[in-house]
């Protein structure tokens, strides 16, 4: 297709939920009710499933953005077929690999806060924008989204849409992107969103204990370098985890298409990770990307320092120089299972002096 | 390795004097105790909290040191009973070994040996070895340091002047290295293969220059018997626990077969006591001497340490006790300890 489609044409936008926009102006109560009443799934029915309540941050609902449609900036985080395919109407697509860059400094990676902004500026986002960031859930992608936001110094409000785009109900687009202007995004880092290698290596052995707490958040066998598992990087000359993590799998904060509910969020990190609320954390995982999850959920339900190693296990497993420094355990582990885990894993050697 | 720079000395390096006011300080695993018991008469003069199972203890500039396998730290304590936590930064500290006046701890659920000043209690360096480092041995001149890697299957070379790692011996595909030793003078080592019921010889002095490991310096093997351990090299013997089938293998110094010792329980170390080679049995209650001697003990020792004047303390770590046995007489005393008593030190 090489036409453009209008996107002020409701009437040719094809979304596969066309025949259901009718319904969208229905209040949520009363369409839920009707849904149970006749056994189907309406727009408003599957929106109101995606509704937040509580005291939780930066998650909101379909119900939300309808509100404040017109008064946010929206950013689609997903691949750019999936954008062109179906898209909240008016949404900008993300360059996403732009807002995942890296810059190297002498104490390791860190956000490249200039290329990231350059980025968001591309796309038509201003510092003091409020945005509403999608994805097809609110899985990392979305939340690298609002991670290089609050690193560039964001000022305006980030949330983050509970259900993805499968939870809107309101106007959708299609085809290519709309065409914005492009700001000049002029960066205020925020170190206080990061952390990189020397700051971790200066606290090696306090994590968890005296220090920060520390949560790696990728699969357990990564965690627990498990012999011949799938699950290690082979890009890495060492496996394990920094001394001292916990092993939360971030994929535990999504349960299906929304936000784990919050009260088992916080049983997961506070009780069963032990995590605490008021002091410094710190999440990491083989990238960027995926620990972001788990840095805005902690975020989301409260936890007031929360901190990304941009650099990430993979910078820390293949640091060159003096590996004494930053040493990795592979023995004697704490993994709390999520209900997106693969389990524990007794690869991970065994701690005695017994044999 | 048990014994400390001012502490007797464990098999194949002789007997240790043995004053009156000397005390056996025994790390129990089980309450995270270092008890303390009087060696003449096995009074029992009392329990330090040293941190998350303590397994082995040596001497060192007069102090006791522990092993916490359970923390990110090792304990000293003071003559006087002070304690000084010295932090490792890396979980399980197990095995103790000193060369150039520092302490090197293998950190075996990590990556790396720490090395502690002694005299200042703090931490001066870490050295990054193969994953779960468990012995050490140091070369006569103390000039390189061996740590066997048990999930890597090398033995790490590390230069002690310069605390580097310096290169890794290659074990053998697949090879779970436990106990390593080197001859007392230095001219061979030793690494025992846990998975493969192995033994490893090789050139301490062997060039491992290169980040890989190299199986140069590798100068033969031999099979040992089931679930092997530990490991004793004297100057013209090895021997080789297995603890699996019962049986001590005994090769030269070139790991040519000289005997297979059989009848064992459970064996797990060859100690010196009184001219003679005991076979601590962690699955019988008794030593056994090489020539066939046996000396009952009140219950199956795990960890010995010779006392010198032909005595050894046994930990009995499943009966928790302890006890001074004589190879002539038999029990001298025995003593309740804390739970699962584990490797002591004379102090």
């Amino acid at each position: 297709m090489t036409g453009k489609r209008s996107h002020d044409d409701d009437a040719n936008t094809e979304t596969r939920r066309g025949l259901l926009r009718a319904a969208a102006g229905a209040t949520v109560a009363g369409a839920a009710s009707t849904a149970g009443c006749l056994a189907v799934s309406t727009p408003a029915s599957v929106s109101a499933q995606y509704e937040v309540s509580g005291n939780v941050a930066h998650f909101v609902g379909p119900g939300w953005l309808a509100d404040n449609r017109d008064d946010v900036v929206v950013l689609d985080a997903r691949g750019a077929e999936q954008f062109r395919r179906e898209r909240i109407y008016g949404a900008r697509h993300v360059p996403f690999d732009a807002i995942a860059a890296r810059e190297s400094t002498d104490g390791g990676a860190v956000p490249d806060a200039d290329a990231i902004a350059a980025a968001f500026g591309e796309i038509g986002v201003a510092p003091d924008d409020d945005v509403l960031v999608y994805g097809a859930s609110v899985g990392s992608r979305v939340t690298r989204v609002a991670f290089a936001l609050a690193a560039v110094g964001h000022e305006g409000a980030v949330n983050v849409l509970n259900g993805g785009v499968s939870g809107w109900n309101g106007r959708l687009g299609t085809g290519s992107r709309d065409r914005v202007a492009a700001t000049d995004y002029d960066p205020d880092p925020a170190p206080s969103t990061w952390v990189d290698r020397e700051w971790l290596a200066e606290r090696v052995g306090t994590f968890n204990g005296d220090g920060p707490g520390l949560v790696d958040t990728r699969v357990p066998e990564a965690y627990l370098a498990a012999a011949g598992s799938d699950a290690l990087n082979d890009d890495h000359d060492r496996h394990g985890h920094l001394p001292g993590a916990v092993d939360v799998h971030w994929v535990g904060n999504v349960s299906g298409r929304r936000m784990t509910d919050p009260g088992r969020l916080v049983r997961l990190y506070e009780v069963e990770a032990e995590l605490d609320r008021d002091e410094t954390v710190v999440v990491y995982g083989d990238d960027n990307v995926d620990p972001t999850s788990t840095w805005l959920t902690l975020k989301a339900i409260g936890f007031e320092d929360v901190r990304l190693y941009d650099g990430g296990f993979g910078e820390w497993a293949n640091v060159d120089g003096d590996r004494g420094r930053y040493p990795v355990e592979t023995a004697t582990n704490v993994v709390v299972e999520t209900e997106g885990s693969v389990g524990g894993g007794d690869g991970g050697g065994d701690f005695s002096c017994t044999g | 390795m048990t014994g400390g720079d001012d502490a007797p000395t464990r098999a194949g390096q002789g007997d240790a004097p043995s004053p009156a006011d000397r005390v056996l300080a025994v790390p129990c695993e089980g309450d995270d105790l270092l008890a303390l018991f009087a060696l003449e008469t096995g009074e029992r003069l009392g329990e330090i909290p040293v941190g998350s199972h303590p397994v082995h203890a040596t001497t060192c500039r007069g102090r006791t040191v522990v092993a916490t396998m359970g923390e990110r730290s090792i304990t000293a304590v003071g003559p006087s009973g002070e304690v000084t936590r010295v932090e490792t930064g890396v979980l399980g500290p197990s095995h103790f070994a000193t060369a150039n006046g520092e302490l090197y701890v293998s950190c075996s659920a990590g990556d790396a040996l720490a090395v502690v000043d002694p005299e200042a209690l703090t931490l001066v360096d870490r050295v990054a070895v193969g994953a779960e480092p468990h012995e050490l041995a140091v070369a006569p001149g103390a000039d390189r340091l061996y740590a066997g890697s048990r999930r890597e299957g090398v033995v790490d070379v590390v230069d002690t002047e310069t605390r580097e790692r310096i290169g890794a011996i290659d074990a053998g595909p697949d090879a779970r290295v436990q106990g390593v030793a080197l001859s007392p003078d230095g001219g061979r080592g030793y690494a025992v293969d846990q998975r493969g019921a192995r033994v490893v010889a090789f050139d301490p002095g062997g060039d491992v220059a290169g980040d890989a490991a190299s199986a140069a310096p590798v100068r033969g093997e031999a099979a040992v018997g089931a679930d092997p351990y530990d490991l004793v090299a004297t100057a013209d013997r090895v021997f080789v626990p297995g603890r699996g089938d019962g049986v001590v293998h005994e090769f030269d110094r070139n790991l040519e077969p000289i005997a297979v010792r059989e009848g064992f329980s459970r064996p797990v170390d060859v100690l010196e006591v009184a001219g003679e080679r005991w076979v601590l049995d962690a699955g019988a209650p008794r030593l056994r001497s090489l020539d066939g001697a046996v000396v009952e003990t009140p219950a199956p020792g795990l960890v010995a340490t010779p006392a010198g004047e032909g005595r050894v303390a046994v930990s009995h770590y499943d009966d928790d006790s302890v006890s001074l046995v004589d190879v002539e007489s038999g029990p001298v005393w025995t003593a309740d300890s804390p739970a699962y008593p584990f490797g002591s030190v004379v102090v």
